[in-house]
């Protein structure tokens, strides 16, 4: 077995992870885009190493490994980035929901009495 | 039949008074139903002292959220079809009475602009579009479909059973995905040609970037469903129809 071998297989799994999850509904379509793109990438980078060493010597990188890190780094940042921006949306909307339903139970339980 | 009219609204104060007002010739507004999806304006008070049904979101969920509220609503209170009508005034309530017709042999019924040659203007590159959208979706629904996106749609019974446990919310779902859940389930979609009004209120997006995001996402929908099972809740529900009937 080759190393190359593995990462074909790893990113196939990868890739076959993100289908299954969007089949059954539990990967929102929003952030599936990115997710298919990051599996092709894997698999297209395993499958042809060439690429990875033409584009390295295009930017003047004598190492192609340290390409795919300075890459893969700053894909994760972005990601993260995303995240961050999301979660930061999720928790001013949760406030804003929770706020409007206690003032609407407080309107309820005034006009009980 | 019961039917209700829903009318999905976000920040529509501007016109939806009128748009209301000529939607009680037809409908009695105890039987419309405005979702507010968020506004920031008076959408919602405009509905209320107009006298329709109205639902608000706390924060702003999309167009698919809000009809998956109203065919919740419409499921609890005993309604037989649910017709959604814009709340912009490009829709005429004229034509309800006809989608209501076409629930005969249909359970979901589509207005569309395209199937008949109208007064309706779009650009050459929108028309394009349509086309192509429309190509795939007839596919998927097994029918002829030139308005797969329309906003203008009745659902009949067996089709608000099915949308209340489940509608597409994320963005453009829908009108698209709408469609093929519905086809899944085996459910009858048809279209019926109607006119349509130029918006009143609202510029629609128009920009070649726009365009292509929108034709983009719709495919993309259009894709992801053919290798997408069952919704969740869609199968639980049947699963506890199941029960109940061998009960």
């Amino acid at each position: 077995m080759t190393p190359q071998l593995l990462a074909i297989v790893m990113a196939v799994v990868l890739l076959l992870a993100v289908i299954v999850l969007l089949r059954s509904y539990v990967l929102p379509e929003k952030y599936a885009v990115i997710w298919i793109l990051a599996a092709i990438a894997a698999i297209v980078l395993s499958a042809w190493p060439g690429l990875l060493a033409a584009v390295s010597a295009f930017f003047g990188i004598s190492s192609p490994i340290n390409l795919l890190f300075v890459g893969g780094f700053f894909v994760v940042i972005l990601l993260l980035m995303q995240v961050t921006l999301e979660l930061a949306r999720t928790r001013d909307e949760l406030r804003r929901a929770i706020q409007k339903i206690a003032l609407e139970q407080e309107e309820q339980s005034r006009s009980d009495d | 039949m019961k039917v209700l009219v829903a009318v999905p609204a976000l920040n529509e104060g501007a016109v939806l008074a009128q748009v209301l007002e000529s939607l009680s010739t037809v409908q009695p507004l105890a039987d419309v139903v405005v979702i507010d999806d968020g506004s920031r304006d008076a959408t919602a008070r405009i509905a209320a002292q107009a006298g329709a049904r109205v639902i608000s979101h706390a924060i702003n969920l999309g167009v698919g959220a809000a009809m998956g509220t109203a065919f919740k609503y419409a499921a609890r209170a005993g309604y037989d079809a649910v017709v959604q009508f814009d709340g912009d005034g490009q829709h005429r309530p004229e034509h309800i009475g006809d989608l209501v017709a076409a629930l005969g042999d249909a359970d979901v019924v589509i207005g569309s602009r395209y199937a008949q040659s109208g007064t309706y203007k779009s650009s050459a590159a929108r028309r394009g579009v349509q086309r192509l959208i429309a190509r795939v979706a007839s596919a998927y629904a097994r029918t002829r479909l030139t308005d797969a996106t329309s906003g203008f749609r009745i659902a009949g019974p067996r089709a608000v059973a099915v949308f209340a446990e489940y509608y597409p919310a994320e963005w453009l779902g829908d009108t698209v995905e709408s469609i093929v859940l519905a086809t899944r389930q085996g459910l009858r979609v048809r279209e019926l040609p109607v006119g349509m009004n130029e918006r009143a209120g609202g510029v629609p997006s128009q920009s070649v970037f726009r365009a292509t995001l929108y034709t983009g996402r719709i495919l993309f929908i259009l894709g992801l469903a053919t290798i997408r099972s069952v919704p969740p809740q869609v199968r639980d529900a049947r699963r506890r129809n199941v029960a109940k009937e061998s009960a």
